[in-house]
């Protein structure tokens, strides 16, 4: 019987040098990354030095650190807890960068998700450089246990195949597809399980398409998900990599729990509801045509980065947005906010009265500017939950980039003319 | 961190109530209150959406019984802090998500896994749970068995948490 994608990665990591789904083994991420937030690193820092005794790292490398959140009210707060993740990055020697956009766009830019490595965070969405063939999970509070030990027990998942054929219609994206598969499966659908993408339709899917995609895979019950190497993904590996690799590919006979074929080109712009990803959330634009925004957001780890921006200047260009509409943008990373400046995306933006905002986690957790009661939104962020971006009482719909923007414009939710 | 000592062998218990599918942890305590580990105002908020009644009822070592997929949502840890606090010894489900099983079992939280639970109890069903085996003896005496939890698990349950078995794993031995 073959293997899947998450084996073979998984697999390369353990002490016997294969996996199995269901089995359970101690596995050795490549890196072991985290974002500084109060109550997280600064806590597990201290543990690692005080309750651990470790004063050395035996490989540092694995270790990366990113500031990333709370950088924008510049308060005393803000300041203390980035000089605590600065002492203890510098005590012991670990590769920190501040201020240079989200941390999981950073990982990829930065060469570090590497087609065929494993690699923990803490936060979920670092599933989103499966897009490299990489197999990046979210162990939560147990990234302790990959700090002090280096390795990390883990339930080996079984996966779930999605064949893509096709090619997205003009105003439908990776949000789209995310939320139709979230529809198609279930909120459990891929529970505990993780994605894994090929076919001729992913292969004509943009690399920040794929990085979206990925990104949002927890909303179907995955752990990861992950996308078979093609020339497009390479090309960006062997731009950025630090090293060698080897991508993955699975096995012919690879043994999956389910398999699903998705026509790309049969998909309609959808939006989800405030509340959750859930499947009963979500609708197409046209059942919730009509309904007031007062506020939208294009940006987050999942629908910031340059084909985001492109299609929210695509929808924008030579329009304005309603006045009644506060239309912020935060391009994922800096890297992606100066290729939006080269090619006048942001000037488009800026002209439709859009606000362009240095790129941070801080509007999507509802840091910066958070949402006030009875607000509603519409976000490309990754969460509509009560609270997430501001006052429990606002509501947070959730769309493509397209379906913001266009949102913005007439100050209803609405489909971007195709 | 858990500060809870590991269950017994054997949960006798009741069942202090019934969730249904995709139940998100958040309610527990409400939206506006997910942020707080303050144990006097979760108790004070703790279920209130539900049953304003329950932390005055609930006894030490009940059990909460959910649905598919227990535990989604984006879930934060205050709301289980209630629970615990409250006496909840242990969350037998259908299924649970994946955020929450992790979270959870990271703090010690024995949760079960025994498909077709959430119809073979009621509230307030006085059962009992191997939690080792996914054995629940029901309060009519019939038996219902679930998917027990692997080795690695049950080491993190009987340390009371990821935490006390990581120390006890990786901690200098003069400490």
């Amino acid at each position: 019987m073959g293997l899947t994608i998450a084996e073979k990665i998984l697999g390369r990591t353990t002490d016997q040098g294969a996996a199995r789904a269901g089995e359970n083994h101690a596995v050795r991420p490549a890196r072991m990354i985290a974002y500084d937030f109060p109550g997280y690193t600064d806590v597990m820092f201290r543990q690692m030095r005080e309750d651990f005794g470790i004063t050395e790292l035996a490989d540092p490398s694995r270790y990366v650190v990113f500031i990333d959140h709370m950088l924008t009210r510049n308060d005393q707060r803000e300041a203390e807890v980035h000089q605590v993740t600065r002492d203890w990055c510098e005590f012991y020697g670990i590769e920190l960068h501040e201020a240079q956009g989200i941390g999981h766009q950073l990982t990829a830019e930065l060469g570090l998700a590497i087609p065929g490595d494993f690699l923990v965070h803490f936060d979920g969405h670092i599933s989103g450089v499966g897009a490299f063939n990489a197999l990046g999970w979210g162990i939560r509070r147990d990234l302790i246990e990959a700090w002090v030990s280096g390795q990390i027990h883990v339930d080996i998942p079984a996966t779930t195949r999605f064949d893509l054929v096709g090619d997205f219609p003009e105003g439908v994206d990776s949000r789209d597809l995310v939320h139709t598969i979230i529809e198609m499966v279930g909120a459990d659908g891929c529970a505990h399980q993780v994605m894994e993408f090929g076919g001729p339709g992913a292969r004509s899917m943009a690399i920040d398409h794929r990085q979206g995609l990925c990104g949002m895979a927890m909303f179907t019950g995955a752990v990861s998900a992950v996308f078979e190497p093609d020339e497009v993904s390479m090309a960006y590996a062997r731009e950025v990599a630090r090293r060698d690799f080897e991508p993955v590919y699975p096995d012919d006979d690879a043994v999956y729990a389910a398999r699903h074929t998705i026509d790309l080109s049969t998909l309609v712009p959808r939006v989800v509801r405030p509340g959750s990803a859930r499947v009963a959330n979500t609708s197409t634009v046209e059942e919730l045509a009509g309904t007031p925004v007062t506020r939208a957001f294009i940006g987050s780890c999942a629908s910031g980065r340059i084909e985001d921006l492109r299609a929210a200047a695509l929808v924008l260009d030579g329009r304005k947005v309603a006045p009644t509409v506060e239309l912020n943008v935060v391009p994922t990373s800096k890297k992606v906010y100066e290729q939006a400046e080269q090619e006048g995306i942001l000037d488009v933006l800026r002209a439709a009265g859009a606000t362009i905002a240095v790129s941070s986690c801080d509007f999507c957790f509802g840091y910066q500017q958070p949402l006030q009661p009875d607000e509603n939104c519409i976000s490309t962020g990754v969460l509509n939950i009560s609270g997430r971006m501001g006052s429990p009482d606002a509501n947070i719909y959730m769309g493509s980039p397209y379906t913001v923007a266009a949102s913005a414009i007439t100050g209803t939710i609405g489909e971007a003319a195709r | 961190m858990s500060t809870y000592p590991p269950p017994p062998d054997l949960i006798e218990s009741r069942v202090a109530w019934v969730f249904g599918d995709d139940f998100d942890i958040d309610l527990v305590v409400g939206v506006a209150n997910i942020k707080s580990y303050d144990a006097d105002h979760l108790r004070s908020v703790c279920m209130t959406a539900f049953d304003p009644g329950f932390v005055d009822r609930v006894r030490p070592g009940d059990i909460i019984v959910g649905g598919r997929n227990f535990g989604y949502g984006h879930p934060h840890y205050p709301p289980m802090v209630a629970l615990r606090n409250a006496g909840i010894a242990a969350i037998v489900a259908e299924s649970f998500s994946p955020g929450f099983w992790r979270g959870e079992t990271f703090n010690g939280m024995p949760l079960i896994t025994i498909e077709g639970v959430s119809e073979a109890v009621a509230l307030h069903d006085e059962i009992t749970l191997d939690w080792r085996t996914a054995t629940l003896d029901t309060a009519d005496g019939a038996r219902i068995v679930g998917t027990p939890p692997n080795p690695r698990t049950v080491a993190i349950i009987e340390a009371g948490g990821s935490y006390q078995l990581l120390l006890a794993e990786h901690a200098p031995a003069s400490q």
